[in-house]
């Protein structure tokens, strides 16, 4: 009894910073409709400042924690000012990219300004957080504990007040269901969403602190747990219900507590089970809860007053763009590739190499998410899968690299079957939810075990020795690079066939209306999992190539977090065309390249790092909500116009007119 | 004449409410049904349930005299169209691609495999069909038009050009004049009855519209609370003392 008791200490305040966190992203997603990914990121922020703050000659906790609390509303009003303000209010995938990016970008901004971890600061209001503060028979009482518990229970009593008052509590509540209503009354709709952000990013502030002062070190990394336990609880609540938020919170921090405790001398629980624990969790709740499947039905009854959110179609192109595009690839490419073979130095050749295939692994998300608009943030896995598949059969089975690749992306298809079946029950944020803990899952469970990437250890990775006497072994083969860009070629060339397609304009319609679509024959499902497992093939064979080209991987080379990351870039240049996904990873592979070479005098290797290339290329997905369609087409769409506007004095729309009655 | 739809003894129970409760009603080869009601008395619930949209509580549902598959698109492309009272129609896509969608779907030539092997997008016998649709509906001016951009009446000619492309045997048409003025319906109505005549599709409409019933269907079933409580033509429904209790809520 004691022992259980000693666990429920323990665990008690992490359950608290869970509860604090949950109830922040259910009070966001209800008031403003952001499901807000970055509230963990946030959190960290926030306590680095803190930490920093104690670092540098704040003698109090409870001063640094006020400071942070001051700063932590602007925050939150900054980002309903500057971002999701900006969004119309339907486009439910807008705000959920941004928020992706936010969590992408708060993190790495964060570590480039503050390279080194600070040191754990102490609990406000008490000296040393560790001390004990009360004994029960063998059990002790931390000042942290303490600081914990009382804090989220005052918090969270300060919110019921909030939410209870007329002034404030009423008009958030009247947000939830609708602001365009809210604003027919008479109250001004956008103070109401900014103060629920400024409520949002205390929370966020508070919870970050009192989660770190219970002994978690200050790295981004902790915060993963905090983050999905945290959706975990608000997902049991079906993002709606705020007590049993808080209840969810506690009682994951408990089980994962007790877990813990009892099953210490079991190394696989210890190391497996414990850090699954919420991701397990959630996955089940967002497969069987009733409510979160309708999670996208909305109830707003203005919503048909907005116009419907910006679907990323090939049709907003102008066909100017296609025939210049058609006439100039072939050449353009030929010449690029020659030049690399000619005149670029060996580390820019394998950095582009790297470029085409990760471009490939990025067409897999022009597939799932330009056209079916799911976002899955489980792409870097099955990239994964497809490499640690063609690392063993090549390695263990002395399998031909190049078939080993081809098997790598048939597994990487068939664990797209895993995540395509719960989502045919899913949409939109669920299906962002499902793979995200598909992918911690994957890191957690799948990586480190030998079989698969070895952990850290990792396993090499062979390249085709030679195939017509073209070398593709040596490290910065032109040949290698050349293959790698014919499959790139191959794979975008069956993308851009299913884009303009049967399969395109079905998944379009599936996107808009799946029950229309339904209701027109179209096999919704099956095409629902052809298109997973498709996009995680595809996925698979770019990692088989990433890996070849790296020529080793570990499970760090394919962490969860990329999976993100590289959505966001994808989805910021632009997923609706191969050329965005193309782009994309040429851009990341070669700014990469670029700030790894600037000289020592501008920063040199410092800058060179993935951080600066990630905030370089995430800040685009913010503009995303007024061009869906991605930087590189908003910018050949302009291009386009204008050269119309030079050449024959008329708009590119004009054109097609003119055409039009010529041909009738 | 040929039992097409035979809808028996169906009942769909949302926890301790019937919104429909034992309802039987046939619907025949070539034949137009009105089905009216007044809000409520379940006219949609059995809509989705004959649509494959709803599960059934009890009872069943014969299309061609065999039992229907589950999905909806299965029951599409048996030969069930429908139209839905909010609009549902693809944005990002053309009216002719609407179209093109169902079309293709109900030929089963769609999907990866076909668009990969053999460039995939649209034989010419396909387009000529979507655009005899499109006459049909009057829509051919607007065939490579963005749908969403379009206003409600053109846009819920789109979504019945989408159901007629397939040439289906039924066609659910769920308040087709909802939201449009007198003469937007009464086109639409001239189309439904048009596509009637050429192909001899049976309808089953649900309309408060009475002059859209009128113009449409020969034969009218009205439901209440669930129940199927008249059927016959239009003038013996409407003289009906408990259709008229219902709509009034008097006795005649």
């Amino acid at each position: 009894m004691g022992e259980f008791f000693g666990f429920v200490l323990a665990s008690v305040p992490y359950g608290c910073a869970f509860s604090l966190v949950a109830v922040g992203l259910v009070l966001t997603y209800r008031a403003t409709g952001v499901f807000n990914f970055a509230f963990a990121a946030e959190a960290y922020a926030a306590t680095v400042i803190y930490a920093e703050l104690i670092d540098h000659g704040v003698q109090r906790g409870w001063a640094a924690i006020v400071v942070v609390c001051v700063i932590a509303p602007f925050f939150g009003a900054l980002l309903d000012f500057g971002l999701f303000s900006r969004v119309p209010p339907g486009n439910k995938t807008a705000k959920t990219i941004i928020a992706l990016a936010l969590m992408v970008l708060l993190p790495q901004i964060v570590e480039t300004a503050v390279p080194n971890n600070p040191p754990i600061p102490p609990a406000p209001f008490f000296s040393d957080s560790f001390k004990p503060v009360w004994r029960f028979g063998l059990e002790i009482v931390t000042g942290a504990q303490i600081c914990e518990v009382l804090g989220t229970f005052l918090v969270l009593v300060g919110l019921v007040f909030l939410l209870r008052t007329r002034r404030f509590g009423l008009p958030i509540r009247a947000a939830v269901e609708s602001p365009k209503l809210l604003e027919l009354s008479g109250v001004d709709a956008r103070w109401v969403l900014r103060f629920s952000w400024m409520i949002s990013m205390s929370l966020a502030a508070v919870a970050g602190v009192l989660y770190q002062v219970g002994g978690a070190t200050v790295e981004p990394q902790n915060y993963d747990l905090l983050l999905v336990a945290s959706i975990a609880a608000a997902a049991l609540a079906g993002l709606r219900n705020l007590p049993i938020a808080v209840l969810g919170g506690i009682l994951l921090g408990l089980a994962e507590g007790l877990v813990q405790g009892y099953a210490t001398n079991i190394p696989i629980v210890q190391t497996a089970l414990v850090p699954s624990l919420p991701f397990l969790f959630l996955l089940v709740l967002l497969v069987f809860h009733p409510t979160l499947r309708h999670l996208e039905d909305t109830t707003d009854p203005m919503a048909v007053v907005e116009p419907p959110p910006p679907v990323p179609a090939l049709a907003m192109r102008p066909p100017a763009v296609d025939r210049t595009i058609r006439r100039a690839r072939w050449p353009f490419l030929v010449v690029v590739v020659f030049g690399v073979i000619l005149f670029v130095p060996s580390d820019w050749t394998m950095a582009l190499t790297m470029g085409a295939a990760l471009s490939i692994v990025f067409l897999s998300i022009t597939l799932l998410t330009g056209l079916a608009g799911q976002l899955s943030l489980a792409q870097w896995m099955f990239a994964g899968i497809g490499a640690a598949t063609t690392a063993q059969l090549a390695q263990n089975l002395r399998w031909p690299i190049l078939v080993a690749a081809l098997a790598g992306a048939l597994v990487a298809g068939l664990a797209g079957l895993v995540a395509a079946l719960p989502a045919l029950r899913l949409r939109g944020l669920p299906v962002a939810l499902l793979t995200l803990c598909l992918a911690l899952l994957g890191d957690a469970l799948l990586f480190p075990t030998s079989w698969v990437l070895n952990g850290q250890t990792g396993i090499n990775v062979p390249r085709p020795s030679s195939i017509f006497g073209i070398d593709f072994a040596s490290v910065d083969s032109e040949g290698f690079f050349v293959l790698t860009v014919v499959v790139m070629l191959a794979v975008a060339g069956i993308v851009h066939l299913l884009l303009r397609g049967t399969t395109g304009r079905a998944l379009t319609a599936v996107h808009a209306s799946p029950i229309g679509a339904a209701s027109s024959g179209v096999q919704v499902r099956r095409l629902t999992i052809l298109v997973f497992m498709l996009s995680a093939s595809i996925a698979g064979l770019g990692g088989a190539f990433f890996a070849m080209n790296a020529q080793f991987v570990s499970a760090t080379s394919f962490v969860y977090y990329f999976g993100p990351i590289y959505l966001v870039i994808v989805v910021a240049i632009g997923s609706t065309t191969v050329e965005g996904a193309i782009t994309a990873g040429m851009a990341f592979a070669l700014i990469n390249q670029a700030l790894t070479n600037l000289p020592q005098s501008v920063g040199g290797s410092q800058l060179g790092s993935a951080s600066l290339t990630v905030i370089l290329l995430s800040l685009g997905a913010f503009a995303y909500a007024r061009h869906p369609e991605g930087i590189v087409e908003y910018a050949k769409r302009r291009a386009t116009a204008a050269l119309f506007r030079e050449v024959r004095g008329i708009e590119p729309h004009e054109h097609r007119l003119v055409s039009a009655e010529d041909g009738a | 004449m040929k039992r097409l739809l035979e809808v028996r003894d169906v009942s769909r129970r949302f926890g301790g409410v019937a919104a429909v409760d034992h309802v039987s009603l046939d619907v025949f080869d070539g034949e137009a049904v009105g089905l009216i009601g007044s809000n409520g008395a379940g006219k949609t619930t059995l809509f989705r349930m004959i649509a494959g949209e709803l599960a059934l509580s009890g009872g069943r549902i014969q299309f061609d005299a065999a039992a229907l598959p589950h999905r909806p698109d299965q029951r599409a492309r048996l030969g069930i169209a429908r139209t839905f009272q909010l609009v549902q129609l693809f944005g990002g896509l053309t009216v002719i691609d609407h179209l093109l969608v169902a079309l293709q779907a109900h030929e089963g030539r769609q999907g990866p495999l076909r668009d990969t092997l053999w460039k995939g997008s649209s034989t010419p016998d396909e387009e000529q069909r979507c655009l005899e649709t499109l006459r049909l509906c009057g829509l051919s001016e607007l065939a490579d038009a963005p749908a969403t951009a379009l206003g409600l009446g053109e846009r819920r000619a789109v979504e019945l050009a989408r159901a007629l492309v397939v040439r289906p045997q039924l066609l659910l048409a769920d308040e087709p004049s909802s939201g449009l003025d007198t003469q937007e319906a009464a086109r639409l109505a001239r189309v439904i009855a048009r596509a009637r005549a050429e192909t001899g599709l049976a309808v089953l409409l649900v309309e408060h519209d009475l002059r859209m019933v009128e113009t449409i269907a020969e034969r009218v079933i009205a439901m209440e609370a669930g129940r199927v409580i008249a059927q016959g033509s239009f003038a013996e429904v409407l003289a009906n003392e408990q259709v008229i209790a219902s709509w009034l809520g008097r006795t005649a």
